[in-house]
């Protein structure tokens, strides 16, 4: 104790009284998850502000008579006249490896009663995007295990990929067989102790949507196994306006991390038509001016500045990406509307997904015609550019032509052939949910498709087909599937055990 | 009451007429309140609010309210004006306030800006930390 004792003494000997300077205002309205304060003539712009009792606000509008502050958290303890104060510091989240598994709030809170996050760094919520410096081009594939997005759609890492459509068109599906995928692949890789393979995490962020929906997704990613590899960051439909808002920049945040430590991660924002709707109203409830739509001015840039920050930096950089996969929904299919042109301007290529495909038993309702991956294809791996290169025209061709059969006029053997082989890749491309396939077995499929092998096969049953040669090469062709993986192209010794296996295949194919 | 941007806009033009070398004239602003309270046009009111609002506002600017635990004796009382004047400039209004619940020390504000040295602000500090 006497040991105790002389050490405070010596600290009050040795205190300083420092006086800091600080900077308060008053708030003067408070309503609807937004105050105007009074005062605070040194706030900044995204400048976090003390509001008291635990409540903190972020300065968006700064007048000249006052300060727009939007709310984060419970306004409805706070009054008018109540004393508020700068901190100088910016809207901070928590980072690193140590969120993998989490469900979050916005604030990188955990939300999943796991316990606290190790988590000792903090990325700023609002942050430049990389510059021209530091970007390469993109060169390495996302393997999304979606069949039509693998072969003909293809995503690369750093890449912007836009996945749009009406409500219930498999929007969501996507993007979690997408994270499905990711995991099952960093997984075997490190299983295998493959040190070149690179992982992949992943980021889901759910804006504005019902708990349930989000309990859902959480719910199929754990019992895929993908959780360990994947950051949920939530924003639900009972949120503030502002949090709904300000919930991606959260996410990019946590995902830049792994990218500027040299790693790659996948963010997924579902979606943001919710955050541009509710950034809407916090603009109005600020009395900013509207424009489109009751949209503020700025909603390009809110997007713009948001999809930005996904990149592939340079091999000095430390040769890292973030992947996006922003998605739009649209009402009744309707893509030129205010919010969606403008994210399809702003991404490297978009997914379209129609209800009638959907509701026709195409699933995923991938509308092949008008998809379209503007920087993918210099990622995709060789072997299935080589087997998938002529798909997306002869698709078009056959759909081209299917439209003219509908007439009932007579066909000649080349067209009929033409629209045959078309039904066949059309059911090939169908896929269950939640169940991403490997490349290999995408090639393999494929290739036995443009080879001819399923045009005897009757429409009914090409699904069949399918099953059981996926089932024949995994289980009898193990081999041959790993020199695919392994080799990423193929080879004329390659195609010819391929030959071999297929026909073998198709003897025992009844 | 519903002020309007032109209400906003004329009560800042008003606003501006009554500085004088940056400082507020307080027989230009008596005069403006006078003429616009007389005046009965529609928009009086509103404008005459705004100002009121903006003169309020400049008012708190140039005030500095000192508040010790203890009276302060005239020598510290003066040294901590000539301060603050050579930090704010001239045309400040110095407000001296005893508050026992500062515990000791001195807190001083001069608009929004506010230096707190007193025990209270010290111990709420700690209490944060916890």
């Amino acid at each position: 104790m006497a040991d105790l004792l002389k050490e405070i003494e010596a600290q009050i000997a040795g205190a300083k009284a420092t006086t800091a300077k600080q900077n308060v205002g008053v708030i003067r309205e408070i309503g609807d998850g937004v105050a105007k304060i009074e005062g605070l003539n040194d706030a900044m712009l995204n400048e976090m502000i003390d509001l008291g009792k635990g409540v903190t606000g972020l300065a968006l509008n700064l007048d000249e008579t006052e300060v727009g502050v939007v709310i984060l958290g419970d306004y409805t303890k706070l009054k008018e006249g109540d004393e508020v104060r700068t901190t100088g510091k910016l809207l901070q989240v928590p980072v690193g490896k140590g969120l993998l598994g989490r469900v979050v709030n916005i604030l990188g809170e955990p939300v999943d009663g796991k316990g606290p996050i190790k988590s000792d760094k903090a990325y700023p919520a609002e942050k430049t995007a990389p510059g021209i410096i530091r970007r390469r081009s993109v060169s390495q594939p996302v393997q999304t295990g979606i069949m039509p997005i693998d072969a003909m759609i293809p995503i690369g890492r750093g890449q912007r990929e836009l996945i749009i459509g009406d409500r219930a068109t498999g929007k969501t599906t996507i993007c979690i067989d997408t994270i499905i995928s990711q995991a099952r692949l960093n997984k075997a890789a490190e299983v295998a102790g493959d040190k070149d393979y690179r992982p992949l995490y992943c980021i889901y962020v759910a804006i504005g949507q019902k708990q349930s929906t989000i309990a859902r997704v959480i719910a199929v990613l754990e019992e895929a196994g993908a959780m360990p590899y994947t950051i949920i960051v939530a924003s639900p439909a009972s949120d503030s306006a502002a949090n709904q808002y300000l919930v991606p920049f959260a996410g990019a945040a946590m995902g830049e991390w792994f990218m500027d430590n040299g790693m790659d991660a996948l963010i997924v924002y579902d979606d943001l038509t919710k955050q541009a709707v509710a950034y809407r109203q916090v603009s109005l409830l600020l009395k900013r001016p509207s424009g489109r739509e009751a949209f503020p001015g700025d909603v390009f840039y809110l997007h713009s500045r948001l999809l930005e920050r996904a990149a592939r930096v340079g091999e000095k950089y430390g040769n890292g990406s973030l992947t996006a996969m922003p998605i739009i929904e649209t009402q009744s299919g309707d893509v030129s509307a205010y919010i969606p042109t403008n994210v399809i301007s702003i991404t490297d290529g978009q997914i379209f997904l129609e209800t009638d495909l959907f509701y026709q038993g195409v699933r995923p309702a991938i509308n092949v015609g008008i998809s379209v991956s503007r920087v993918g294809s210099a990622a995709q791996v060789k072997a299935m550019k080589q087997v998938a290169g002529k798909l997306k025209g002869e698709l078009a061709q056959f759909r081209e032509l299917a439209a003219f059969a509908q007439f009932g006029s007579d066909l000649d053997a080349k067209t009929q052939a033409q629209i045959d082989r078309g039904k066949r890749i059309m059911e090939i491309f169908k896929q269950a949910q939640y169940n991403p396939i490997p490349v290999e077995i995408q090639v393999v499929v494929i290739w036995t498709v443009q080879n001819g092998y399923v045009d005897q096969v009757p429409v009914a049953r090409v699904k069949e087909f399918q099953n059981k040669l996926t089932e024949y090469f995994t289980t009898r062709k193990g081999q041959l599937l790993a020199k695919i993986g392994r080799e990423k192209a193929l080879s004329d010794e390659l195609k010819a055990e391929l030959k071999v296996a297929a026909d073998d295949f198709k003897q025992t194919w009844q | 009451m519903k002020i309007t941007k032109r209400a906003k806009r004329d009560a800042k033009y008003l606003f501006r007429v009554c500085l004088v070398k940056g400082l507020l004239d307080e027989s230009r602003v008596r005069q403006v309140a006078q003429h616009l309270a007389a005046s009965g046009e529609r928009n009086s009111p509103s404008i005459l609010a705004h100002f009121l609002r903006l003169v309020k506002l400049d008012c708190a600017r140039h005030t500095a309210a000192i508040e010790s635990a203890t009276p302060l004796p005239p020598d510290l009382r003066a040294v901590i004006q000539n301060g603050l004047e050579h930090r704010y400039g001239p045309g400040l209004t110095i407000i001296f306030a005893h508050s026992p619940e500062l515990i000791g020390g001195i807190r001083i504000q001069v608009g929004s800006d506010v230096y707190d040295g007193s025990v209270r602000a010290g111990l709420e500090a700690l209490e944060k930390s916890f």
